[in-house]
C-alpha cells in the first residue's frame, strides 16, 4: 500500500464521517470568537460572520459538497430548537420590566415589526428582487431559529432567511447607536427595546455589552417578536403572496 | 446541567408534539417557548440548572445558525444577481424598524407620564 493511497484513505474516511464537518464548524467559531476579542468586541468582526465565511470558503476550496456537509452539521442545526425553547428564559426575566411600560412596549414592537417587514419587502421589490429574495425578507428581523422555522412554514428558503437574519442582526449591532442618538432617545429602555425589535440576537448581545437595562429589554423586545411573528407573518405572508 | 437539558428538551418535545397534532401553523420549538415561559411564570422562578442551559445557549447561540447559514455557497449567484436590492433592503429596513420602534416607545411613554 503506497504512502499517497493511506493519505486518500485518510482524508476519504474523515470526509465522510459527521466529525469533519462538526470540527471545521466548531473551529471556525472559535477562531471567530477569538477574532472578536481581539478587535475589542467591534462589531464588524462579529464571530458568526466570520465562522459562516471561513467553513463556505473551506467547503469550497475542497470541493465538499454542501449536502455533505450538513450532514455532519446537521447536529449542531439540530440544537436550534433547543435554544429556542430556553429563550424562555430571558423572557421571563423580562416580563417584570414590561409593567408600568406594557402599552408603549407593545405598540412598539407592532409598529417596529410591521415596518421591518413592509419597508425589507418593499425596497426589494422596488429594486427588482425576485420572489425568492422578497419571501425571504419577510422573516428576517425575527432571531435566525424562529425565523428559518417560519421559512420554512411559508415555504421559502429557510437559508437565505438565515442568511438575512444574520446580516440584519450584525447591521443593527452597528449602526444603532447611530439611528438613536440622531434621533437623540436616551433612555435605556427604549434603546434597548427598539435594538431587540430590529436587530434581535446580536443586537441584543450587543446591547447587553453596553448597558444591562438596554440588554434586558433587547432580550425581551427579541423573544416577543419572535412568539408573535412565528404567528403573524405566516399570515401577512398569504395575504400578499395568493 | 443534565436536568437543565432534561426540561428544555421536555419541553420542545412537548412542543412538537403540540404543533404536530392540534396546532400546525406554529413551529414546535416556538410552542415549547410558550409553554416554558407559562411554567416559569406557575412556578415562579428558574431553577440554577435550567439558568445555566439556557445562559449556555443564549452565548452562543450564532454558533447554531452557522451550518444552515453555510448554505449560502448555493445562493451566491442569486445573491450577486441581486445585490443592490438586498444590501438596500437590509439597510433600510433595520434603520427604519430601530427607529420606528424607538419613537413610538419615547412617544407612548411620554403620554402616559403626562396623564
Amino acid at each position: 500500500m503506497s504512502k499517497q493511497h493511506s493519505i486518500v484513505e485518510i482524508w476519504v474516511y474523515l470526509s465522510g464521517s459527521p466529525l469533519f464537518a462538526l470540527f471545521i464548524t466548531l473551529s471556525a467559531y472559535q477562531i471567530g470568537l477569538t477574532l472578536y476579542k481581539k478587535s475589542k468586541q467591534n462589531p464588524l468582526a462579529n464571530p458568526v460572520a466570520i465562522a459562516i465565511l471561513l467553513v463556505a470558503c473551506m467547503i469550497q476550496v475542497i470541493e465538499m459538497p454542501y449536502s455533505t456537509y450538513f450532514e455532519g452539521a446537521q447536529f449542531i442545526h439540530f440544537l436550534l430548537g433547543s435554544a429556542t425553547v430556553s429563550l424562555a428564559i430571558p423572557i421571563y426575566r423580562g416580563l417584570h420590566s414590561l409593567k408600568g411600560r406594557s402599552i408603549p412596549l407593545v405598540f412598539s414592537l407592532a409598529a417596529g415589526g410591521l415596518i421591518s417587514i413592509a419597508s425589507a419587502v418593499g425596497i426589494a421589490t422596488l429594486l427588482g428582487a425576485d420572489s425568492s429574495i422578497t419571501g425571504a425578507m419577510y422573516p428576517k428581523s425575527v432571531t435566525a431559529p424562529i425565523a428559518m422555522g417560519i421559512a420554512e412554514r411559508i415555504g421559502v428558503s429557510p437559508t437565505l432567511t438565515a442568511i438575512f437574519a444574520v446580516s440584519t442582526g450584525i447591521l443593527g449591532a452597528i449602526l444603532a447607536p447611530f439611528v438613536l442618538n440622531a434621533l437623540g432617545i436616551k433612555a435605556w429602555w427604549q434603546r434597548g427595546f427598539a435594538i431587540g425589535v430590529g436587530a434581535h440576537g446580536i443586537g441584543t448581545s450587543r446591547a447587553f455589552s453596553i448597558h444591562p437595562e438596554a440588554g434586558t429589554y433587547a432580550s425581551l423586545a427579541m423573544g416577543l417578536n419572535g412568539v408573535i411573528s412565528a404567528v403573524a407573518v405566516p399570515v401577512i405572508y398569504h395575504l400578499f403572496n395568493k | 446541567m443534565i436536568f437543565g437539558l432534561v426540561q428544555i428538551l421536555l419541553f420542545q418535545s412537548l412542543g412538537e408534539l403540540i404543533s404536530q397534532f392540534l396546532l400546525p401553523t406554529l413551529p414546535g420549538h416556538v410552542i415549547g417557548l410558550v409553554l416554558l415561559v407559562l411554567w416559569l411564570v406557575i412556578r415562579k422562578g428558574v431553577n440554577a440548572e435550567l439558568a445555566m442551559v439556557a445562559d449556555g445557549f443564549s452565548q452562543h447561540l450564532g454558533l447554531l445558525f452557522v451550518p444552515a447559514a453555510v448554505g449560502v455557497v448555493l445562493f451566491l449567484p442569486q445573491l450577486k444577481a441581486n445585490a443592490l436590492a438586498i444590501i438596500s433592503a437590509l439597510v433600510g429596513s433595520v434603520v427604519l424598524t430601530i427607529a420606528v420602534s424607538a419613537v413610538v416607545a419615547r412617544f407612548l411613554s411620554k403620554k402616559t407620564v403626562n396623564e
